[in-house]
């Protein structure tokens, strides 16, 4: 295990921690499970250079060969050469910006065809064209801005104002500013942490002061916002708007729906279909993942493509401090190079004549 | 000057693999059909089906001139060079055959996504300035015509300023460009004896 238990994004990494631990738990305790897990744990404390060289110590020095961790994607980079240099297996369980399909890693939760795009796909009828775009410096941030000023322009509309903040950081007036200025019809906001914590209290009170920002008028828009991060926000998430593919109490999941977030759902996921993959293979625990997958008979949930998985798009708004679900569209395989999917929205109504 | 980097639309588009079957290449395809292509393997030489493709990933180690059914360095796709050895002579070689993107061997996990990216914008760059270019050429080739056209009005008893302003009138009546209202003045005087009649024999 390689979360972070510390730093700007352990909300995050604590939730998938929690996630993997229970289905650990869960599996251990099976009788009719002919395997054990024994977690293995490091901890990068939120610095993305910790990352690599744990990630090495962990395949180095124990038997270990599969990583469940790494929250942003800095610290994914950062581990792959480590993982192809030894053989290991990544299982990564949050939402990210797509564009990677490395043999080494499993991605169980959400990539842009199925958080971003469904967002904006509703909120633009909703909301209108104009959209304000945030976000944390780095890859997250810059790549989600970029699809979603594609989509939005290629949907003839138009971007009212983009900002980035450096990680960690809380200076969000100018944002707020640019925001009371150009009067978006609502803001996606790609940051992360205490940044994306200050602006959703500073945009709350902007609301406050004018009702053409409240959440009703404008909403703020999120593809990793989770139930995990509310505590931090208190009453300022009110309103807020989230795409995922779990929220909390919501049916169709392993696990009868007991997962606090996606994100320890989508963990908790991982650590399932990783049982199912070594159960009843003896020495299973040393192959590589593609060598799982080529001989796995039973359909399992990783596209052996792109080592993505089918995820519905849930669509939810926080009110009364608890996610309600708005919308939702059937699960969808991920794209992560968004070639398998129409970049112009296209109507559901519409379909193949053969 | 720069034009805008059009991401490509690389869904089902066709890349052909000139490589001996080789895990290098096993690596590549695995990339390739992750992020949507359709892939063909050639060797040791290109089929048909290259005529089609829309990309082409070439081993630069073992290949040679007359693999391509094309002339030399004018591919009419992007090419990405596969480089294992990085010796002189042979990156020479891939980039006299035209490469616009290459990728090192051992192939792992990454950079076909970039290698496509990279050689597709260099390919249409290339186009894109070539055909500047050979406009360009045409216009300075135009100039020669242009100056002896507007000698020719002036021949009539009209300062060169006047001349110039004629040609650009008849330009405009005969809504053809400039230079080409030049060519068809030299042409017609061309076409006449010194005499100014239309000569008999051609």
């Amino acid at each position: 295990m390689l979360y972070s238990r510390s730093g700007s994004y352990s909300l995050i990494s604590e939730a998938c921690r929690a996630g993997a631990l229970a289905a650990i738990a869960e599996l251990n305790a099976d009788p009719a499970l002919d395997l054990a897990f024994l977690p293995v744990e490091r901890d990068p404390a939120g610095n993305v250079d910790h990352y690599g060289p744990l990630c090495e110590e962990i395949l180095r020095e124990t038997s270990a060969r599969h990583v469940i961790g790494c929250v942003t994607s800095s610290s994914r980079k950062e581990v792959i050469p480590t993982l192809e240099r030894f053989g290991g297996t990544l299982w990564y369980a949050v939402p990210y910006e797509g564009f990677e399909a490395s043999d080494h890693v499993v991605y169980t939760h959400a990539c842009p065809n199925q958080h971003l795009l469904p967002l904006l796909d509703w909120a633009m009828p909703a909301y209108g064209r104009r959209v304000y775009l945030t976000g944390s410096n780095y890859i997250w941030g810059w790549e989600m801005n970029r699809l979603a000023r594609e989509r939005v322009t290629q949907a003839g509309g138009e971007i009212a104002g983009e900002r980035y903040l450096p990680i960690g950081s809380r200076d969000v007036g100018r944002m707020i500013e640019e925001i009371q200025a150009s009067q978006p019809g609502f803001i996606l906001n790609a940051l992360i942490g205490p940044s994306s914590y200050e602006f959703l209290a500073a945009y709350a009170e902007l609301g406050r002061r004018d009702d053409r920002f409240l959440p009703g008028r404008c909403p703020v828009l999120s593809c990793n916002m989770t139930e995990c991060e509310l505590p931090a926000l208190g009453a300022a998430a009110e309103g807020l708007v989230a795409a995922g593919p779990y929220f909390r109490g919501l049916k169709g999941w392993p696990g009868n729906a007991r997962f606090g977030s996606s994100h320890e759902a989508a963990a908790y996921v991982a650590m399932r279909e990783l049982a199912r993959l070594l159960a009843g293979r003896p020495g299973a625990e040393t192959i590589s993942l593609s060598q799982l997958l080529a001989d796995d008979r039973a359909p399992g949930i990783i596209d052996p493509e792109t080592h993505h998985t089918r995820l519905p798009a849930i669509i939810a708004r926080v009110e009364g401090g608890v996610f309600h679900q708005l919308f939702k569209r059937d699960d969808v395989a991920g794209d992560p190079y968004l070639t398998r999917t129409a970049l112009s929205p296209v109507k559901p109504s519409l379909r193949v004549v053969s | 000057m720069r034009r805008p980097i059009r991401i490509p639309e690389l869904g089902g588009a066709r890349v052909v693999i000139l490589h001996r079957p080789h895990p290098n290449v096993q690596a590549l395809i695995r990339q390739l059909a992750a992020i949507g292509l359709q892939v063909s393997q050639s060797w040791p030489e290109l089929g048909a089906e290259v005529i089609g493709a829309d990309y082409v990933i070439f081993d630069a180690d073992m290949g040679h001139d007359g693999m391509f059914p094309w002339s030399a360095g004018q591919p009419p796709m992007p090419m990405i060079a596969l480089i294992g050895s990085e010796a002189p002579g042979r990156i020479e070689w891939a980039l006299r055959t035209g490469a616009h993107a290459q990728l090192l061997k051992p192939v792992g996990d990454n950079g076909a996504y970039s290698a496509l990216l990279i050689a597709r914008d260099a390919f249409d760059a290339q186009k894109a300035l070539f055909a500047e270019i050979a406009d360009l050429k045409k216009r300075l080739d135009g100039r020669q015509t242009l100056v002896r056209a507007v000698t020719l009005l002036a021949a009539r008893g009209k300062t060169e300023e006047q001349a110039y302003d004629q040609l650009r009138q008849m330009a405009m009546a005969w809504r053809i460009s400039f230079e080409e209202a030049a060519a068809r003045i030299v042409a017609s005087r061309d076409d006449t004896d010194p005499d100014g009649r239309k000569s008999q024999d051609g």
